[in-house]
């Protein structure tokens, strides 16, 4: 059991994994700073360098929420199972349909609503649930959205040129900050690294501790620690391309400006929250640092349907993935058939789930219309435009020739049938 | 409730974000300025520039110092 709950648990890394990517990368794609697939590699280098960089995050994270200890329920290795279950599952689906949702809320969720199936309802710590997941789930977008607006007018305003006498625009020249992206997302990266991957590290040093292998209050193993990162750098690596393209150019078109901006403030927003105890979804800051980098720019527009849309997922994660953990929670009660039925139905269903989405397959090469792409396409177009404008004004001379020329033949035998005519009256 | 945290977490996001921002902006527009043809001083500007760069690369890694338990021991 304990061996099927870390598997799961590295998989829910895995999935958490490509589920961010777009956190990160999304903008820098979007605006042509990075290529694509170096920029998934890059991010999963600095996830794998995040993992290891801090373990402080693994110790609180998930911990409070369902009451344990002494004075109120022992976790045990099922529920968990059951918790991780749920999160994968609601993981996979927000992927398919390409909305950016919380990895950590769908594990909050799963852990939840195994918890009360489980165990009941006094298992859940209704104020800790309040102060970890509903409170911040509501600030997290707020504030990442506030400074990434106030970020984008600042950039805006300080490297906008105007000729001083004639007051009218020079070329702003602000390339620099595609370069600035690269670093800046880079640092998103790695931040989703120290607090993501930490999740999944202290999911399964509880199980250790709740299995008895590992002493009750110790930080996670040093080959748990690697295990998670190698996990979240190779789901990054493998890229959630759907979620990309939502963040990436479905909430707002991003300029590099605004990319930059955007990834500054969820980089200062991740790392503060998560090291000063108030730990805010990366999903969650990520959207709202888009969105609020859309608002500051003059003349962008934010989808805000798209918007309602992701907010509405959000809304959905905790009880979604609760309802998936609750269900797997009452099959796996019933003993080990129930488990393996648990471990077959999920695997099925994530099987259906990949399949299903090679359907209609987002790769790199389709998420996010790469700027430079962009100009190519339209530049191609502007001179198809050109050749097409100038072979339609070819045929319309020579159809005009030929009318000219049709008219004149045509006026020629009018008239000599009209001299004939004229000719005839004579007679 | 922890409102204090929550208090402290946007403060230091809103501090750290938009330092960053305006030391590249910063440097961004000196760049651009100094790849003006008519500028008296386009050297100085340029250092400028760097300088900006620099600072702001420097208030990241001092972030980062912050953050990573390793060097705060």
């Amino acid at each position: 059991m304990v061996a099927l709950v870390i598997a799961l648990a590295l998989f829910f890394d895995f999935t958490n994994g490509f589920h961010d990517t777009a956190n990160a990368m999304a903008t820098p794609i979007a605006t042509g700073a990075i290529k694509p697939k170096t920029a998934v590699t890059l991010a999963a280098i600095l996830n794998l360098v995040g993992a290891f960089l801090s373990t402080e995050v693994a110790k609180t994270v998930s911990g409070g929420i369902i009451r344990e200890g002494s004075d109120g329920v022992q976790i045990t290795p099922d529920i968990i199972f059951a918790g991780l279950m749920g999160a994968i599952l609601w993981n996979m689906i927000t992927w398919l349909k390409g909305l950016p949702s919380s990895s950590s809320h769908a594990l909050f969720g799963g852990l939840i609503g195994a918890a009360i199936a489980g165990i009941g309802f006094n298992s859940v710590n209704l104020e800790t649930l309040l102060q970890k997941v509903i409170l911040p789930a509501i600030f997290a977008p707020l504030i990442a959205g506030l400074v990434a607006y106030l970020c984008t007018r600042l950039a805006y305003a300080l490297t906008s040129r105007h000729d001083p006498e004639t007051g009218s625009k020079l070329t702003q020249k602000r390339g620099g900050f595609r370069t600035g992206q690269i670093f800046t997302s880079s640092l998103v990266a790695l931040a989703h690294g120290t607090n993501d991957a930490q999740k999944t590290m202290g999911i399964i040093t509880l199980v250790l501790i709740s299995a008895g292998t590992q002493a009750p209050g110790s930080g996670p193993q040093f080959w748990v620690i690697t295990a998670c990162a190698v996990a979240i750098a190779v789901g990054t690596y493998v890229g959630g391309w759907r979620i990309i393209r939502t963040m990436g150019s479905g909430l707002t078109e991003v300029k590099p400006a605004q990319g930059f901006a955007a990834e500054t403030s969820t980089a200062s927003a991740i790392l503060a929250s998560s090291h000063l105890g108030f730990a805010l979804s990366t999903t969650q800051v990520a959207s709202g640092s888009v969105i609020g980098s859309g608002m500051g720019r003059k003349g962008t527009t934010v989808r805000w349907n798209m918007v309602g849309k992701i907010a509405l997922g959000w809304l959905f994660t905790l009880p979604a993935a609760g309802i998936v953990g609750a269900l797997t929670a009452l099959l796996v009660k019933t003993g080990v058939v129930g488990v393996v039925i648990a471990a077959v139905a999920g695997t099925t269903a994530v099987l259906f789930m990949f399949f299903y989405s090679r359907k209609s397959s987002v790769g790199h090469h389709n998420a996010v219309e790469v700027e430079e792409a962009g100009h190519a396409v339209r530049f191609a177009k502007k001179k198809a435009l050109a050749r097409a404008r100038a072979r339609a004004n070819q045929q319309k001379d020579a159809a005009r020739a030929n009318q000219q020329k049709d008219a004149a033949t045509a006026d020629q035998p009018n008239d000599a049938a009209q001299a004939n005519q004229q000719k005839d009256a004579q007679l | 409730m922890k409102w204090l945290e929550l208090l402290t977490v946007a403060g230091t996001t809103l501090v750290s974000a938009v330092t960053v921002v305006v030391l590249y902006s910063l440097g961004v527009r000196l760049t651009a300025i100094a790849g003006d043809a008519e500028q008296a001083s386009p050297r100085a500007k340029r250092y400028f520039a760097y300088t900006c760069f620099g600072l702001c690369g420097v208030a990241v890694l001092f972030g980062l110092y912050l953050i990573i338990p390793y060097f705060s021991k």
